[in-house]
């Protein structure tokens, strides 16, 4: 037998670790873009309002959390910053954050077909699945801007380091994202999982009021939901100087965020040889 | 380099059944079903603890649908692998392709491969022909840029041209699979995977696929070729494999 030096040569043996699996990923970018174009193309489509879908849901539950928790629970903004541009900048990453899990964990189980007649890394699937959310969120950004206007509020230079807390809030809910993607498809109560952590956890984090409404001795306690640092950042960059960072919780929130990540890549790829058998 | 583009070894792969030993009782009592799903329960969860897939039924049963495989394919040989239903030739392509993964043995493959197990796999039915001929095209590992330069043969052979820009769900299902093959048919890796695919259109498209296969085969690719038409193994295969009972028969 000869040793497999060829480049070429493909060996396929039971539970071997694919050794080039990254550049494997590398090769099938293409499809990951036709994939993520698809899911984008698709999603819109035999709709009448279309993209405008995307800014009903985030600017509705913007209204209503101003409403509740501002004038009803009569809780403080962040310095002087008008409340509902407080809610709406942690209504971006809860937003994308939600739509990046759905998105991720039904993605497998909605490609069963793709997945069970063609070979490509897993990974693409929920990946690609994610872009949407992504598309959505920069739509729902519109109103962001539009809002600024509106309060005639100017951020200031910290607004340039936005694009640094949305590939943290990525990576936030990519990790948790790819984790459950991968149960689901063995075991299919983690769907019923999902709507459950997103109604639950849009309450738990701070995303209808400030994180200076928490009391100090628990604030470091409550930084262990990843998105408290998430939303915290957000907040930071878009509100500049009305609102400051909570450092520990921020260090403890980006530790979880590795954490979760590396948990999810693991099980995923420990588990995605497998998923044709199973879905 | 050698002249062997597949070389399979003790290739066995094992599937787990769940069976319901419960005896069909004269009057379902609710007493009986609620100590059974407990029952159920309690196993599932030990299964989930452990790691294991949840299997449905009381009792488990291994069952091999591939058992010790071993073949070689030279480079540019048409092979037919033939055998009845359940014989394990899906299960083998599924391999070969790394769909899923052997429970024993190895596969040394040498060359890019390219399989069709099904003719029309993702496509979308809210995209266009045109959306869905990319689509599908990447899915089978085209690049843009070769899905590009044949896109015109693609439409040509599939006849379809008046019905490019129509979602695939208002297309009759010939026009549906028409395309779907059309794609495929203008692949061109070094060994091709099929599956039962050709049987799709009418007498005269069959006939043009199978003149494809055979163009395909005759370019000096090695071509792998499940089929239950005796005619159309002979007529394109130069040897074949014979698959029985998860075994291997010549």
């Amino acid at each position: 037998m000869k040793p497999a030096v060829d480049e070429n040569l493909l060996v396929i043996t039971p539970g071997l670790a694919e050794r080039h699996y990254w550049r494997d990923l590398w090769r099938y970018r293409e499809l990951f873009f036709v994939l993520a174009w698809r899911d984008v193309t698709v999603r819109y489509k035999q709709t009448v309002i279309g993209l405008a879908w995307a800014l009903t849901q985030p600017l509705l539950t913007m209204l209503v959390f101003t409403i509740i928790f501002s004038k009803i629970a009569k809780l403080p903004s962040n310095g002087a910053a008008p409340y509902a541009l407080m809610v709406y900048a942690g209504l971006l990453p809860w937003q994308l954050f939600a739509a990046t899990l759905t998105g991720a964990s039904n993605s497998v189980v909605g490609n069963a077909n793709l997945i069970s007649k063609v070979y490509f890394p897993r990974l693409i699937v929920p990946t690609a699945a994610v872009v949407v959310s992504l598309v959505d969120f920069l739509v729902s950004f519109v109103i962001l801007v539009g809002m600024m206007l509106w309060y005639q509020f100017l951020p200031n230079w910290t607004i340039l380091s936005l694009p640094f807390f949305i590939v943290m809030a990525f990576l936030a809910s990519l990790g948790p994202g790819l984790w459950i993607t991968s149960l689901n498809v063995k075991y299919r109560d983690f769907r019923y999982v999902i709507p459950f952590i997103i109604q639950f956890g849009l309450y738990v984090s701070p995303v209808g009021f400030s994180l200076t409404v928490v009391p100090e001795h628990w604030r470091l306690m409550y930084s262990i939901n990843p998105m408290v640092g998430v939303i915290d950042g957000f907040r930071w960059a878009i509100l500049g100087g009305e609102s400051s960072i909570y450092l520990p919780g921020f260090l403890v929130s980006w530790i979880l965020i590795v954490f979760f990540l590396w948990l999810g890549i693991r099980q995923f790829r420990k588990m995605e040889k497998s998923f044709a058998d199973l879905i | 380099m050698s002249d062997i583009a597949i070389k399979v070894e003790h290739l066995s792969k094992s599937y787990l059944l769940g069976h319901n030993t419960a005896q069909p009782e004269r009057y379902t009592a609710l007493r009986d079903v609620i100590a059974r799903n407990a029952r159920n329960l309690v196993r599932t969860t030990r299964d989930m603890m452990a790691g294991k897939p949840s299997i449905q039924g009381d009792e488990v049963e291994e069952f091999w649908a591939l058992k010790d495989v071993s073949f070689e394919i030279k480079r540019g040989e048409t092979v037919g692998i033939i055998g009845r239903n359940g014989a394990g030739k899906s299960t083998l392509l599924k391999i070969l392709s790394r769909i899923t993964e052997p429970t024993t043995g190895r596969i040394i493959i040498d060359g890019h491969v390219s399989s069709l197990l099904e003719v029309g796999t993702g496509f979308h039915p809210e995209l266009t022909g045109r959306e869905n001929i990319y689509l599908n095209g990447a899915i089978l590992g085209m690049v843009r840029a070769e899905i590009r330069r044949k896109f015109d043969e693609i439409v040509a052979f599939a006849e379809i041209e008046k019905f490019l820009d129509t979602p695939v769900k208002r297309y009759s299902s010939g026009m549906y699979v028409r395309l779907a093959f059309s794609v495929a048919a203008h692949l061109e890796p070094e060994i091709l995977i099929v599956d039962e695919v050709l049987a799709v259109g009418d007498a005269a498209f069959q006939k043009k696929c199978l003149g494809k296969m055979g163009d395909v085969a005759r370019a000096g690719r090695t071509v792998l070729f499940v089929s239950h038409q005796m005619a159309a193994v002979q007529h394109l295969c130069g040897s074949c494999i014979l698959l029985g009972q998860g075994g291997l028969r010549y």
